[in-house]
């Protein structure tokens, strides 16, 4: 069996620096797609050439809902909203959006990532920027 | 490959039960094995649709369950899961095992049990079909999928709210034309519009129901069906997947997937969105039967919602989608809605469809979501 290298980052080592605040794409060095992790082979040349790269954290809300009925572990969360977010660097990602009143949420509303973190999980969060 | 038809279908009727899924599901194979005249022994295999057995019935292994208490304990037993496509990829699956020539006689159906536990454990369940990791942490739900999907269609389209309500109210009307349906009642746009909301801007009447219930369909090869009268072919049957995160995806307003399954299915069956007469999709929200009607190519992207408002796929329209009350009226097993969806289009091919049969429907077109959109089956029947 021929060796394979390691996967350049990981779905842990991702929100191990998510938690301290920074974003981590991959950048395909053959054709310059840039994705969120963790992907094998590029999805759009077939290669698996990536190297991390550090993202903004900056985008723009695409889409967004306010989840009214919540899964049994969220209902005490309920009424809480959930954005796509089109991340200036391209790729998108979805996240709960924090400190924006639920009736001032806006497609086209810029915002900036913070991570939402409760005892040992992190997730993705965003806050008007 | 071998020519695949149709001979038999079951549907239970879909609401609450105290039956198991795999009760359920028995129930729609006897049916189907004797509406296709074929005895349990010659039943050669088995493909078996069911979702979150694991959560709300504590229950793996279903498919040797299902066998088990149908009462055919000795075929082989495959269980699919693609969320809620998953008796469509199994259906898919029997016509290519008959096609390659492996057996002349398969059962394919699901089943599901979700009324058992309430609606906050049920939505967590079908929540697991999304990311682990980067979605159900968020708290993300199935309206709130589509809520998404909703919101990114009516910025680009125009869409609006009331469009998405005539759907409702389009297939609760069918819904009342369908003795198994789980609703059997009219409503209004006002009444969608009044409706708690659910997932903004989706409000409860822009969602299917939770349900119970069991589907089933006897496929054989042609030299069975051959001289069968009731026989209705398997013209094509694809399948397409798309990235699994929402983040990932492009174009909120657009199923990738379905286009592409679609596109494989039209070419595979020789014809094109023009020859529909009619089609059973998957309405789980009211937004994704506009999305699903313009990604099967039956209206331009950005038209689905016009259309429905304007009858064109009520029964009497242009093209007549979800006679049969669709997943919002007929109701949701998950895992056995594919089954159902091909049970009410060889209904219409036959002929059978009583007061919400479609005049003179010559082919029919079946189309299943699972997930985050990750999982599309589209299939076209047909008429001798």
């Amino acid at each position: 069996m021929k060796a394979v290298s390691e996967p350049v980052i990981t779905l842990k080592n991702f929100f191990e620096r998510a938690r301290e605040g920074q974003l981590t794409g991959i950048r395909c060095t053959a054709c310059g797609e840039i994705a969120i992790p963790p992907k094998e082979f590029c999805p759009a040349c077939g290669k698996r050439a990536w190297a991390p790269v550090p993202l903004s954290g900056e985008g723009t809300i695409d889409s967004f809902t306010v989840i009214r009925v919540a899964p049994r572990s969220f209902a005490g969360d309920a009424p809480y909203a959930i954005a796509h977010v089109r991340l200036v660097e391209g790729p998108g990602l979805l996240g709960r959006v924090l400190d924006v009143p639920l009736d001032r949420l806006s497609v086209g509303l810029r915002v900036t990532f913070r991570p939402l973190i409760a005892s040992e999980q992190t997730s993705v969060g965003f806050v008007p920027a | 490959m071998r020519r695949v038809a149709v001979l038999g279908v079951g549907v239970t009727k879909f609401g609450k039960h105290d039956r198991t899924s795999g009760e359920l599901f028995a129930e729609a194979a006897v049916e189907a094995l004797a509406d296709a005249g074929i005895e349990p022994r010659q039943v050669q295999a088995l493909y078996y649709g069911n979702v979150v057995g694991g959560e709300t019935e504590k229950q793996l292994h279903t498919g040797p369950q299902a066998a088990s208490i149908l009462g055919i304990p000795g075929v082989p037993t495959t269980r699919i899961e693609t969320a809620c496509a998953s008796s469509h990829a199994a259906f898919r699956h029997a016509v290519m095992e008959i096609g390659a020539g492996v057996s002349d006689v398969v059962l394919v159906g699901g089943g599901e049990r979700v009324l058992n536990v309430t609606t906050e454990e049920s939505t967590e369940y079908f929540a697991y079909a999304s990311d682990a990791t980067w979605e159900q942490t968020l708290g993300l739900t199935f309206p709130g999928v589509f809520a998404l999907i909703a919101r990114a269609h009516m910025t680009k389209y125009g869409t609006t709210e009331e469009q998405m309500a005539a759907v409702a109210v389009k297939n609760h009307h069918h819904g009342t034309l369908n003795p198994k349906a789980q609703f059997q009642k009219e409503i209004t746009v006002e009444q969608v519009m009044r409706s708690p909301k659910v997932a903004d801007p989706l409000k409860l009447y822009d969602c299917c129901p939770f349900s119970d219930g069991g589907a089933a369909v006897v496929l054989v090869s042609e030299d069975i069906a051959r001289g069968r009268r009731r026989a209705i072919w398997v013209l094509s049957s694809a399948a397409a997947s798309d990235f699994m995160l929402l983040g990932d995806k492009r174009d909120l307003s657009r199923v990738p997937a379905t286009e592409r399954a679609a596109a494989a299915a039209y070419r595979d069956a020789g014809c094109g969105p023009e020859d529909v007469d009619v089609v059973e999709l998957h309405d789980c929200f009211t937004m994704a039967e506009i999305v699903a009607t313009e990604g099967l190519g039956l209206f331009e992207a950005g038209t689905g919602g016009v259309a429905a408002e304007k009858g064109w796929t009520s029964l009497g329209g242009k093209v007549p989608v979800n006679p049969s009350g669709g997943l919002k009226a007929k109701g949701h097993p998950i895992g056995a809605t594919g089954a159902a969806q091909v049970a009410e289009i060889v209904t219409q091919l036959r002929g059978e469809a009583g007061p919400r049969q479609v005049d003179g429907a010559r082919t029919g077109l079946v189309h299943t979501l699972g997930g985050n959109t990750a999982t599309v089956c589209v299939s076209l029947l047909g008429r001798e």
